[in-house]
């Protein structure tokens, strides 16, 4: 302190009267470094572990840096993949995050993305007659009712009958699974196919095309007007302030007279149709289909990528785009390179890790 | 009809043995009031680096202490990030998923062979194994299913019977109390945890060492998260935990009896079956339960 203060008055003799100014700035640069610190940390050690990994296998680590980079924003092509696989993380993300920010943990987007995508499908074949601008929303909310449908149990199982959610969310990803896997294999199966997926849905279903050389969809849009929304709804509404209230603290929140269950339900049908909307964009944005194991964990990456945008969900737009370049960087990687593609799940995780305990290492030096 | 029967019970304690061992290792870690959700992939690890070590040596014994020991390492991970620095102990053991499913696999993927083991020898207690039907069921098992039961009588001892169980205890009820007795809460509480990744990476190794010989993605098959329904169904006691255990290891004997015999019936649908007997238990026997007081909730002296 007493050097701060030194510093300042030599500063104010330098300046004169500008020494507020500079104070000023040194509060700003505080802050910024208290703001982001852990982000730099967090990238240095995932940067660290990227090229240990490299090298253990015997590449090099700039090459590997480079063709991450290259692969998701070398081509026109390869910069529409990276929008295309934002728009499912992001939309599973906040299905993550708003049930989180209101003490829901909804383990269970992975399955609900599921269940989602299957009504999405079942909705686009039967619409087909309808012009786009009919067909397209009554997809999307099929898809979203999908979502919520799927979550139904565990959220009346919780606001009902007490039951922590995290179980039957969890469980009921499983059978989620097996009902896709036994659908596209099955009675839904495209017979003209050796893979386990569907015929293609009719073209006037497909999401609109935003850049044309590009698989890049309408579903971008979605995904990035439900993040401002949500931002909205959590800062600027009463009911995000109910929400925010009994994710802090429930008792507390029910003594000042908020109606605990309904947030929770609010935040379960948010949740829910968030992951139903997930489903459909790979189905009528992505691939124009249903196929076994569409979703490469979209649902359990949502978890991660909103630990790492601090659960806000304007974080949750960049950190899913980060999450989106090392994925797309890092499948081009294993198709060139050889690398599996698993190599970027342990430095996802790494990254996600050191962000938090270095975030909450500053905070807890700041409280003593 | 009587010998698939006998089948599916034989079956049955071979499949309910991961998730016992999960579960005993998850009730110890809960018990000191730590939550340890990434268990399902830390069962992943355990099963893939068993059966890598276990083929490069051509040791089962060898290749489960390795899965034990990969299996600590990664929970110790989780320790160090819950309990020392004090991060929200769900969204940790979720990342832990992440983590070791991501080692587990890219390291599978990246082995220049394909390890496969035979699954360990069964061992035919004498007398007892040439009983007429109870034989086959209960005294001609390998000896992963045998250590788990004995491990989670030993436990259940451990844990009510001597000191070191009531300080353990202690910290997940009380780790206020529990400080001024002059237990070291955190200690205790690493402990804990590196018990739960030695547990859960045995159970692994008696997966891949003990059953199937092969690891493949999803190996664990959700007995993770089954093993931490388990344990709050036996009320976090490492002795209902057997009976819990088998409840589970029964709905999996079933499944995979079934699709041997074929039944006509889809067989995503029976693959399903442990999956829809856990929403059932969860729904009807999980109710008003209560767990250690101060779980989750990380411990700072004042």
């Amino acid at each position: 302190m007493r050097n701060d203060a030194r510093a300042m008055s030599q500063a104010s003799r330098i300046w004169g009267n500008s020494s507020l100014f500079l104070r000023w700035i040194w509060r700003f640069i505080e802050s910024w470094v208290r703001r982001y610190l852990s982000y730099l940390v967090g990238m240095l050690v995932a940067l660290s572990v990227f090229s240990l990994i490299l090298l253990a296998i015997n590449l090099n680590p700039l090459s590997g840096l480079r063709s991450i980079v290259y692969g998701s924003f070398g081509t026109l092509f390869s910069a529409g993949e990276t929008f295309v696989r934002v728009t499912p993380l992001l939309l599973s993300t906040l299905a993550f995050l708003i049930a989180f920010r209101g003490r829901f943990l909804n383990i269970g987007v992975e399955g609900q993305l599921n269940i989602g995508a299957l009504f999405a499908f079942v909705a686009a074949s039967q619409l087909g007659w309808l012009p786009s601008v009919f067909s397209i929303p009554l997809v999307m909310i099929a898809s979203a009712l999908g979502g919520v449908a799927w979550l139904a149990i565990p959220l009346f199982m919780r606001t009902k009958l007490g039951i922590n959610e995290i179980f039957p969310t969890v469980v009921m990803n499983f059978i989620a699974g097996f009902i896709i896997s036994w659908l596209t294999t099955g009675p839904l199966k495209d017979p003209l196919s050796i893979n386990p997926q569907t015929i293609v849905v009719p073209v006037s279903t497909w999401l609109p095309v935003l850049i044309p050389g590009t698989r890049l969809h309408a579903g971008l849009i979605v995904s990035l007007i439900s993040a401002l929304l949500l931002y909205i709804i959590l800062n600027r509404m009463v009911l995000g302030y109910a929400i925010r209230a009994v994710g802090l603290n429930p008792t507390a929140a029910r003594h000042s007279g908020i109606n605990v269950n309904m947030s929770i339900i609010s935040v379960g049908l948010m949740s829910g149709g968030l992951a139903g909307l997930a489903g459909m964009v790979e189905v009528i944005g992505t691939h124009h289909l249903l196929i076994q194991g569409f979703s490469p964990g979209f649902g359990f990456q949502g978890i991660a990528i909103a630990a790492l945008g601090a659960f806000d969900p304007l974080g949750a737009i960049v950190s899913s785009f980060l999450f989106s370049i090392l994925l797309i960087g890092g499948e081009s990687m294993q198709r060139g390179a050889g690398v599996p593609v698993d190599m970027i799940f342990i430095l996802q995780a790494v990254l996600v890790f050191s962000v938090l305990i270095v975030d909450k290492w500053i905070t807890s030096r700041r409280e003593q | 009809m009587s010998e698939v029967l006998t089948a599916i019970l034989s079956s049955t304690f071979v499949l309910s043995t991961p998730i016992l061992l999960a579960s005993l290792g998850e009730i110890y870690n809960e018990r000191s009031g730590v939550l340890n959700l990434g268990i399902e992939a830390i069962i992943s690890l355990g099963g893939f680096v068993g059966l890598w070590i276990g083929f490069q040596t051509g040791s089962h014994l060898v290749g489960t202490i390795a899965a034990m020991l990969a299996g600590a390492s990664i929970a110790l991970i989780h320790g160090f990030a819950s309990i020392k620095i004090g991060i929200n102990q769900l969204i940790s053991g979720l990342l832990i998923i992440t983590l070791a499913d991501g080692i587990a696999n890219f390291a599978y993927s990246r082995l220049p062979f394909v390890p496969i083991m035979t699954p360990i020898q069964a061992i035919r207690i004498p007398l007892l194994s040439d009983l007429p039907v109870l034989g086959s069921i209960l005294f001609q098992h390998n000896i992963y299913v045998y250590s788990s039961f004995l491990l989670a009588l030993i436990m259940g001892f451990i844990l009510y019977r001597t000191t070191w169980g009531l300080s353990i205890r202690g910290t997940g009820e009380n780790p206020e109390a529990s400080d001024a007795a002059g237990i070291n809460v955190n200690r205790v509480r690493f402990i804990c945890v590196a018990l739960s990744g030695v547990f859960a990476g045995l159970a692994g190794a008696s997966i891949t060492l003990g059953y199937i010989g092969l690891y493949g993605r999803g190996i664990a098959a959700g007995r993770g998260w089954i093993a931490i329904i388990v344990v709050i169904l036996s009320r976090w006691s490492p002795y209902r935990a057997i009976f819990a255990s088998l409840l589970f290891g029964f709905g999996y004997a079933l499944a995979a009896n079934l699709i041997g015999v074929g039944t006509g019936v889809p067989y995503f649908f029976l693959l399903m079956l442990p999956h829809i007997l856990a929403l059932i238990v969860i729904v009807f026997m999980l109710r008003r339960t209560r767990g250690p007081a101060a779980l989750t909730i990380p411990y700072k002296r004042k």
